[in-house]
């Protein structure tokens, strides 16, 4: 075989490679995205819309607009459709709790985790070793116990009990123990010299952790805040314990209420589905400018 | 060059005096149970305007030390002042220091102007005052032209520059430099030592200077403290220091290359005292004559080092006292003005500095005299020079 047509098989096959785990990623994405514009609420099917099939019916469901619904073809008889709570609601409640909450966790964790990259104190590293420990257990398995407390400290403080979003973002800021590894892990790559430096300039140490080491760890905050919120943003088991009220749903927790033992609203769900993606879309392409490598480059020689 | 900024009125001529007393350093584990002790009780005092120069092998306590006289080190026990003031518990912002460090430490997020006036800022000093300054001490260093751009579009020798320039702002009292050329290249090095010399000679403070270059050392210091294992070895001025070393370690580390030394007895024979390399066979035999004579015959039996530099074992007898000893030599530096031979004479191996004039090869022979007036004796137990 001469090389060139070696060579020509072997990128074929590479590309017919490539393309079908494209395929695989996307044609499942593609058809939620189709179901959405499709009439009727049935699963999605194929990969293919008639035009007599197209409508807006589910976004206005979605985004909480009446519409008129075509009950019989042959009778013309309509009915007026309008969702008791607009699941977009629910979209703008997901966005409050998680922008909040991972806002929270940044705070938490990179003050705890400049505490254990930068200071000395008894226990540290037993410290450290338990919190990853305790990430090992997943959040869930507390599930229960955050049920009882949340009821408690309600009776008490209502605007932190259950079914409030205090109190579902208290129990979210408790999961930050990974965040903490990862943040201390780029803090330790940071040499302490900056903040001697900045300490001789007449920086507190507050202000050097301020103005000296969170400007130059910005690429890993970005990277924390997308996770969390990311995380948060699809967190189901949490949310519909914590909230069940129908107006305080989060997106998660809506969506999956459309899909109801007896009814399932195929074509509402899949709106909702790709209306979900928007903000972690947004807030990436936020993130994406403090993403980029050599930030930190040029201040200290190693 | 106008770098010095506007005097404070009504200085003490003593302020930037720098004065260590017993000072100790015991490093910790998170628990606080001592590890191990970088600084044995030291004593050093620096003189206002002068350029102490801190050498030692790593890990001798150099840098402890110059952190501990920053406030970035907590002192164990002992005292610090300066000038008049002890700084043991005063934070590195009120010391009247300004450091430089090894790895430049520019804040990478800040242009250039943003790093020299950061702490001129946190001083909360006058915006009309940090532009003149900075823009002076920018413009006397050459920086002038970058102060908008960003650490990393910099090279080594100008980063240290804007490192050196930061702490020039901050018109301190005494000047800390930790290993401030030890990043950049061997060109760069040599320019930035004779700036930083010539920075002093200008702004006259007290400076600081921790390497663990003897070259540097040399060169820019009008005092050398030498360190080993956290303890002072010697304090001497440049010339001293070489000339007069007071022990072996600081024979063994000033000079390059080293001092030759070499452990034996002087014994008497029948021409008189002569030095014996201790060795199983053919150890050097070298006859001691003239003034070193007398020194000699103090220690006749024991066991001594005997230290003589390089550049005092000559190809050709001079006057005064020399001594012949033959050897082979083993290789040759020939370096242009003078020649570096590394001799085997006996079991020992010898470092000569000769003149250039000729080319030396592997296996000849060469006879050369040892100048006896330049030779140092050393106590073995004690490692301490024999006067």
């Amino acid at each position: 075989m001469q090389p060139r047509t070696r060579l020509l098989i072997r990128k074929s096959s590479a590309h017919a490679v490539l393309i079908t785990v494209c395929a695989v990623i996307l044609i499942p994405f593609a058809m939620v995205v189709l179901a959405s514009f499709r009439k009727g609420n049935f699963p999605p099917s194929t990969l293919w819309l008639n035009p007599g099939q197209w409508t807006l019916d589910h976004w206005k469901y979605v985004m909480g607009i009446p519409y008129r619904e075509v009950l019989n073809a042959t009778t013309g008889e309509t009915k007026l459709v309008s969702p008791a709570v607009a699941p977009l609601r629910w979209f703008l409640n997901s966005l409050l709790v998680s922008s909040i909450a991972s806002f929270g966790i940044i705070l938490l964790s990179g003050t705890a985790a400049y505490a254990f990259s930068r200071l000395r104190f008894w226990c540290r590293s037993q410290i450290l070793t338990g919190l990853l420990v305790l990430q090992m257990f997943p959040q869930i398995l507390t599930l229960t116990a955050y049920y009882r407390i949340l009821d408690y400290v309600g009776q008490h403080f209502p605007w932190l009990g259950l079914n409030t979003f205090p109190g579902l973002i208290l129990i979210y800021l408790s999961g930050i123990s990974i965040n903490i590894w990862m943040i201390k892990g780029y803090f330790d790559t940071i040499s302490p010299t900056m903040e001697d430096s900045a300490r001789i300039d007449g920086a507190s140490r507050f202000q050097a952790f301020c103005w000296i080491l969170l400007p130059m760890s910005a690429p890993i905050f970005a990277v924390v805040f997308i996770l969390s919120f990311i995380s948060m943003i699809s967190e189901y088991p949490t949310a519909s314990v914590v909230l069940q009220e129908s107006t305080n749903r989060t997106l998660a927790v809506g969506a999956y209420s459309l899909l109801d033992e007896h009814e399932k609203l195929w074509g509402h769900f899949s709106a909702l589905a790709v209306l979900s993606g928007v903000p972690i879309t947004i807030m990436f392409l936020l993130c994406q400018r403090f993403i980029i490598g050599g930030l930190t480059a040029g201040g200290a020689k190693e | 060059m106008v770098l010095k900024n506007n005097p404070n009125p009504g200085t003490d001529m003593n302020d930037g005096a720098v004065r260590i007393t017993d000072l100790i350093k015991t490093y910790t584990d998170d628990r606080g149970r001592p590890t191990f002790t970088a600084v044995k009780k030291i004593n050093l005092e620096i003189n206002n305007g002068e350029f102490m120069v801190l050498v030692g092998p790593s890990g001798c306590g150099k840098t402890t030390t110059l952190r501990m006289v920053a406030g970035l080190e907590k002192i164990t026990s002992g005292t610090i002042s300066i000038g008049d003031r002890v700084v043991n518990d005063l934070e590195p912002k009120d010391r009247g220091i300004a450091m430089v460090f090894q790895n430049y430490a520019l804040y990478p997020h800040m242009s250039i102007f943003s790093n020299m006036a950061f702490g001129l800022q946190l001083a909360k000093k006058k915006k009309d005052f940090i532009q003149e300054t900075v823009s002076r001490t920018s413009k006397a260093l050459g920086l002038d032209h970058m102060l908008e751009r960003k650490p990393q579009a910099l090279s080594g020798g100008q980063r240290q520059r804007v490192a050196l320039g930061r702490a020039i702002v901050r018109n301190p009292q005494v000047f800390l430099f930790d290993e401030p050329l030890s990043n950049l290249d061997a060109k760069m090095r040599v320019q930035m030592r004779s700036e930083i010399s010539r920075l002093h000679a200008q702004l006259g403070n007290t400076m600081i200077y921790v390497t663990h270059d003897q070259v540097e050392a040399m060169t820019m210091g009008d005092r050398i403290c030498v360190m080993k294992d956290g303890l002072i070895m010697q304090v001497a001025d440049p010339l001293t220091l070489y000339r007069q070393p007071e022990n072996l370690f600081v024979a063994g580390f000033i000079g390059s290359p080293p001092m030759n030394l070499l452990k034996g007895k002087v014994e008497k024979e029948a021409s008189g005292l002569v030095f014996r390399e201790a060795a199983e066979e053919n150890g050097v035999v070298i006859p001691l004559k003239g003034p070193i004579e007398a020194l000699a015959s103090k220690v006749l039996g024991k066991t001594i080092v005997f230290g003589i530099r390089p550049e005092h074992l000559t190809e050709e007898s001079k006057n005064g006292s020399t001594t012949p000893v033959s050897s082979t030599i083993d290789i040759a530096e020939p370096m242009g003005s003078e020649s570096l031979v590394y001799l085997r004479a006996g079991t020992g191996n010898l470092i000569a500095r000769i003149h250039g004039e000729a080319l030396y090869h592997m296996g000849q022979p060469l006879t050369v005299y040892v100048n006896l007036d330049k030779v140092t004796l050393f106590d073995t137990e004690t490692e301490g020079v024999i006067q």
